[in-house]
């Protein structure tokens, strides 16, 4: 498009009462504003288009300037704080109101998921002490149970181990069983020692003293160590923890099988 | 001009006595014109408030390196007529359908109203009758030449020749306004 094709085809006419497409504006505007001559035909082509419409105006009533004032003022207040400042903001309060509500539910988790460690560590340990009462419970069952065949047995005989001088309310009951070549002695009656003494048991086999074993303190009923040949039982005070030979001036009860 | 850009400027800041003065200044020749095209005045008082609104809110757009403001604000005024008479319900609203063209249809003013006036009247019958109607009816240079039952080439040429006794027109009246001023020193 240039000068003479625009001054022909009364394109300037067009161009001033926007009929053209959006390209030939385009094109019109490039002409215009390295022509200066056309660019003044067209000012003078607007001008007096400009006073032809003052000529013929028109006074429109004044309600419509009223109306019009008013509607600004309403879209005034309306439109900023609600096109420009609400959505985005909205947003952001919505998203931060999520992330809150995750960031506290993320802290009760993990304050859940502690104390339910704390209640599993709670409930292993009980379980542990559980399963030694059981190991105890059937090592006592099966204590009890050898015992009882021992004493029950009738190749066991019974002997009573009576106090002398030095411990008279001694008592060992003891069962001796030479075929199953077992001992089992009740320690019921005899007198507490303090923590530096035990009592220990020893079979006399041809004028020799064996030891039979330290006599526990805690139990009632135990079994020592069977001797081939034995010919007597002696219990003496020994220092804590046994000694390797009896201390015969401490013997505080024997009885011959 | 210079006061013009300046209502312009004000307004892109939302300054609404800045509207309020523009408004005063353009709103007849706007008015003029929108109620040449609809021939409703109800409708085109709503028209020309509704031309305003966008001034007000697509003021940014407005280029004074391109031309005027009326130019720019006449365009506006032509596109929101142009399209409310081609909506369809705008059709339904009339009473009687299909014997009337829908610009007949919706007189409700005495036509002297419409009356063209100034300079114009000067023009012979075909040179102000291509005027009005692409000027002042909203009509392309293809529907008018049809309307005329004119080549589109004679259309084209009564436009420009109507333009050019327009000038001297508004030359002399310049000419004799400047003649009358000495005259009153």
């Amino acid at each position: 498009m240039n000068r003479a094709y625009i001054l022909e085809h009364g394109i300037l006419e067009q161009y001033l009462l926007g009929e053209l497409t959006a390209e030939e504006q385009v094109q019109v505007e490039r002409v215009l504003n390295i022509d200066a001559d056309l660019k003044n035909e067209f000012d003078i082509l607007e001008t007096n288009f400009e006073k032809m419409a003052f000529e013929n105006a028109i006074n429109p009533p004044n309600e419509v300037k009223a109306n019009l004032m008013q509607n600004i003022k309403a879209s005034q207040t309306k439109i900023i704080p609600l096109q420009k400042a609400n959505p985005f903001k909205t947003y952001l309060y919505i998203a931060s109101g999520i992330a809150a509500c995750l960031l506290i539910g993320t802290i009760w988790l993990f304050l859940q998921l502690n104390s339910t460690d704390q209640q599993l560590e709670i409930a292993e340990e009980q379980k542990a002490l559980l399963l030694e009462d059981i190991q105890g419970l059937t090592n006592n069952l099966e204590y009890a149970t050898k015992y009882f065949e021992i004493v029950n047995s009738t190749d066991t005989q019974q002997y009573i181990l009576i106090g002398n001088d030095l411990a008279p309310n001694a008592k060992v009951v003891s069962y001796v069983n030479h075929k199953s070549k077992s001992v089992i002695i009740n320690t019921k009656e005899l007198p507490k020692l303090d923590a530096e003494h035990d009592y220990q048991m020893w079979a006399d086999v041809n004028g020799v003293m064996i030891d039979m074993g330290v006599i526990n303190k805690e139990a009632d009923l135990l079994a020592m160590n069977y001797i081939n040949n034995a010919e007597s039982l002696n219990i003496t005070i020994e220092p804590a923890g046994g000694n390797d030979h009896p201390t015969v001036s401490r013997l505080v009860t024997n009885v011959y099988l | 001009m210079q006061n013009e850009n300046t209502l312009i400027l004000k307004i892109q800041n939302k300054d609404e006595a800045a509207l309020s003065e523009l408004y005063d200044n353009y709103s007849p020749a706007l008015y003029g014109v929108i109620i040449r095209m609809c021939k409703d005045e109800q409708h085109a008082q709503n028209l020309l408030q509704d031309t305003f609104m966008t001034v007000w809110d697509k003021a940014y757009q407005y280029n004074p390196e391109k031309g005027k403001f009326y130019t720019w604000a006449y365009r506006i005024a032509k596109n929101k007529t142009l399209n409310f008479l081609r909506k369809p319900k705008n059709l339904i609203q009339t009473e009687d359908l299909g014997v009337h063209t829908n610009k007949e249809d919706s007189i409700t003013i005495e036509p002297d109203y419409l009356q063209l006036n100034g300079c114009l009247k000067q023009l012979e019958l075909h040179h102000q009758k291509a005027i009005e109607l692409v000027y002042f009816e909203g009509l392309t240079h293809r529907e008018a030449h049809k309307e005329m039952d004119v080549p589109l080439g004679t259309f084209k040429s009564y436009i420009k020749q109507a333009l050019k006794k327009l000038q001297l027109s508004y030359d002399k009246t310049v000419v004799w306004l400047l003649i009358f001023i000495e005259i009153i020193k």
